[in-house]
């Protein structure tokens, strides 16, 4: 009985556990950085990539175009490969609005989890609300859109961002083929769901 | 799949948008929601103007380099595209596609090459900046994406037919429908421009208007699809070769 106690304890200790307590980060002291992420920072570049969406056994394929057009504002864009347009918004801080969508596709989940996927991967500020040591990695805990995000900078580089709900991971960001503040593969993993959002850099 | 509603702009090219919308309706059912994504008629109508239409306001700023044709002119034009069309079995072509966003430093190009047989045997290959292939043969869309290959049967599918009409007629230039668009033509120095603007509102809704350049000879030389916000796409075919023997193997994934 005392076994079965300490094993329902265990187990409801860390299910409710956080997700640095979960994941044996050790915390350090927090560091407000500049800039979380910088691939997405440059007012002259055209972030031109080509994407693959697979979702439910099902692949899809178009170009994805990013812009910075202010020190808060982002212009996001999806395209098919001929370039009609399937989405198109404008992210201001965090105001979020359709210049145009694809009608069959102007639905509310849907919109709000393409708002919640893309503010997260052009986010370049936020303020830091705690700071860890992974294994050598720093991660850096900070909410996007009342959501929490950790994002893993490995050797100077950002390589990867997490959100997180109920301390489980929800959505894994992975940037990687980085050069000069330019990532030339990024992954958005959903774990809740089949989905995922494979860009490649053109 | 049911029939599309709108945006054919989107199937011209890219007719998979519909089970992406599917897919997404899908997951939304897995989430809980009740919500469907797609509705269930889909005009047909708006396909067919879709792929097709391409040119005009882009050359609104060079429009005082064009003057309008006399209807004789414009008939004239007709039964020349015309004949071109009917004389021809199959065509290859190279071509370059630009797409122009007001927000972007620059256009982004595109190269790739396309071939067509008589009557609706279509290939349209991108190669630069990446590899990407639709195929529309037998009832089936074949597409390689980068070593990716996957197929949609569509047979049966009314959209698919019409969607193929129009690639072929953009291709051939054979495509002057009244019914579907308010037709304009223009001589643009020594080459005509037909600007097609979509009659059916829902389809104006996606694609504002489609130009073509014929060059003297009848042939599509350029092809520009203009969407309602003026950003457009914009196609120039170059070393296209008519009439030379295409076989299967042209048109595999």
């Amino acid at each position: 009985m005392r076994i079965f106690l300490s094993s329902l304890f265990a187990l409801v200790f860390l299910g409710c556990a956080s997700y640095p307590r979960k994941n044996g980060f050790e915390s350090v002291k927090t560091i407000q950085e500049e800039t979380l992420n910088p691939y997405f920072s440059d007012v002259s570049k055209d972030y031109i990539y080509r994407a693959k969406i697979e979702a439910f056994d099902k692949t899809f394929g178009g170009l994805f175009i990013v812009k910075k057009l202010g020190p808060a504002q982002h212009r996001i864009v999806f395209t098919t490969e001929m370039g009609n347009t399937i989405f198109d918004f404008t992210f201001q801080g965090d105001d979020f609005k359709v210049n145009r969508i694809l009608k069959e596709m102007d639905r509310k989940i849907l919109l709000n989890i393409l708002k919640r996927d893309l503010k997260a991967l052009i986010a370049e500020h936020s303020p830091v609300l705690q700071t860890f040591n992974d294994n050598g990695d720093i991660v850096y805990a900070t909410k996007i859109l009342s959501k929490k995000h950790y994002f893993y900078r490995t050797e100077g580089l950002l390589k990867k961002i997490v959100r997180v709900g109920n301390g489980k991971e929800k959505v894994n960001f992975i940037f990687s083929g980085i050069e000069e503040d330019l990532a030339g593969k990024i992954e958005i993993l959903h774990n809740i769901f089949p989905l995922t959002l494979t860009l490649k850099r053109i | 799949m049911n029939d599309w509603k709108t945006s054919f702009i989107f199937a011209n090219l890219c007719p998979y948008v519909k089970d992406l919308c599917a897919i997404f309706s899908d997951s939304f059912a897995l989430l809980g929601a009740s919500s469907k994504l797609m509705g269930e008629k889909r005009n047909i109508a708006v396909l067919r103007n879709s792929f097709v239409i391409a040119i005009i306001f882009l050359f609104s700023a060079t429009l005082s380099a064009q003057t309008k044709m006399s209807t004789t002119e414009a008939n004239a034009l007709k039964t020349s595209v015309k004949r071109q069309a009917d004389a021809t079995t199959t065509i290859t072509s190279d071509f370059t596609q630009y797409k122009h966003l007001d927000f972007l430093s620059d256009d982004i190009e595109s190269k790739g090459k396309l071939a067509f047989k008589v009557p609706d045997l279509v290939k349209w290959e991108y190669v630069e900046p990446f590899s990407y292939s639709i195929i529309f043969k037998d009832n089936t869309l074949y597409i390689n994406d980068d070593g990716n290959k996957s197929n949609m049967d569509v047979g049966g599918n009314k959209i698919f037919t019409q969607l193929n009409q129009l690639i072929t007629a953009s291709i051939r230039g054979d495509l002057f429908d009244d019914d579907q668009f308010d037709i304009s033509y223009f001589k643009k120095d020594r080459n005509s421009l037909v600007s097609f603007t979509p009659k059916d509102a829902q389809f104006a809704e996606f694609i504002k208007t489609f130009q073509m350049i014929f060059n003297p000879a009848g042939e599509v030389i350029q092809v520009k699809m203009i969407e309602p916000s003026d950003d457009y796409t914009q196609i120039v075919f170059s070393s296209r070769k008519t009439n030379q023997p295409l076989s299967d193997a042209d048109f595999s994934q």
